[in-house]
């Protein structure tokens, strides 16, 4: 039954859940996605090294244009961590500009289209050379257990690791923990599975429904959609950053614990603020 | 008969109903917001697609369990 299923989607459109595997390097099995990563990345160090190079006191229009992100983005920072704000950017930038340049190289006239025939499972199928990095779920998800990595340690490193154990799995009226510890444990590990799920949907929801316009209608219409796909592509990046910048704002909130280790914990964010941008990597 | 397809249909279909619910009222408040209090909009893009984009997830997770229904 699902093999139908399978052969009446692909009667109008090519749609696989998984990334094709294009080569083996050795024991790593080469995917569409991870060339469509890798494009991603280069266009970002190309502009990022051009912008380098090229920087002028009075900023040309390309300069401004990729200071842009840097200052809206900073400035919502800003906003919310006042005194770390120059630690808590990086990452979050870094998070907005990649899923935004991989988004991106998944509207290119030719990513998705021109293929390689490749043996799958004893058949032949074409599978596209370049697929868009979002479009896969290794991709969000390896983004979404690095947001998870960072404001776990983010809380761990303002409130201490004793305030965030105590914050995470010792509800506030003691006597609730057994019934709001579980609790905790699966919001805080749903975040994950929400943030990868949400922009690998997003944006696979995207691909298809693209080719469904291309296959349905004639030239004009799957160009508005393409001019859609660009907003969402931007809006999906702008989420992703600001979903992981409010994680990281609510762990080191630390709104639980005592008096004297709030105070503690301002001392420490203090240091932060002076210690880490000569580290930031 | 296969009965796939109307699974994924229902699945996503049912599955936007209630996010579609949610983001009109979502998008409505705002909108209520800015119109009584203009200057607001600075303070309220944030909010604004975090509640909008926490909202559409719902119905992106719809979408993917009907993709799987139909695809896998």
């Amino acid at each position: 039954m699902p093999e139908e299923a399978a052969e009446h989607g692909e009667s109008l459109v090519h749609v696989a859940i998984k990334a094709e595997t294009l080569f083996h390097l050795g024991p790593i099995a080469v995917t569409n996605s991870m060339i469509g990563t890798l494009i991603a990345t280069v266009v970002l160090a190309t502009l990022a090294w051009w912008a380098s190079r090229n920087n002028a006191v009075v900023p040309s229009r390309v300069q401004s244009l990729l200071e842009f992100p840097l200052e809206f983005l900073g400035g919502i920072v800003r906003a919310q961590h006042a005194t770390r704000w120059r630690a808590v950017l990086p990452p979050v930038l870094t998070i907005f500009l990649l899923v935004l340049v991989a988004n991106y190289v998944g509207l290119l006239p030719g990513v998705g289209t021109i293929g390689l025939h490749v043996v799958e499972d004893g058949h032949e199928a074409v599978a596209p050379i370049i697929r868009p990095a979002s479009a896969d779920l290794n991709f969000t998800l390896a983004l979404a257990l690095i947001a998870f990595v960072l404001f776990v340690s983010w809380g761990i490193r303002a409130n201490g690791l004793r305030g965030y154990l105590k914050e995470t799995f010792i509800a506030n009226p003691p006597y609730m923990t057994p019934l709001m510890t579980p609790i905790h444990i699966v919001s805080e590990l749903s975040r994950i599975i929400s943030l990868s799920m949400r922009l690998f949907g997003n944006v696979f929801a995207g691909e298809i429904l693209l080719a469904v316009m291309l296959a349905l209608t004639f030239a004009v219409v799957p160009a508005i959609f393409l001019g859609l796909e660009m907003i969402f592509g931007a809006v999906q990046a702008l989420v992703f950053a600001l979903l992981t910048l409010t994680y990281i704002t609510l762990a080191t909130a630390g709104h639980g614990g005592g008096h004297d280790e709030a105070h503690e914990s301002t001392e420490h964010d203090a240091d932060d603020a002076t210690l880490r941008p000569a580290s930031a990597h | 008969m296969d009965l796939t397809p109307l699974a994924a249909g229902l699945a996503i279909g049912l599955g936007a109903l209630g996010p579609g619910i949610g983001l009109g009222l979502g998008v409505s408040k705002a909108m209520e917001a800015l119109g009584r209090n203009p200057e607001a909009s600075g303070a309220l893009f944030v909010p604004y697609v975090l509640g909008l984009a926490l909202t559409e997830a719902v119905a992106i997770y719809a979408l993917v369990i009907g993709l799987l229904i139909l695809f896998t």
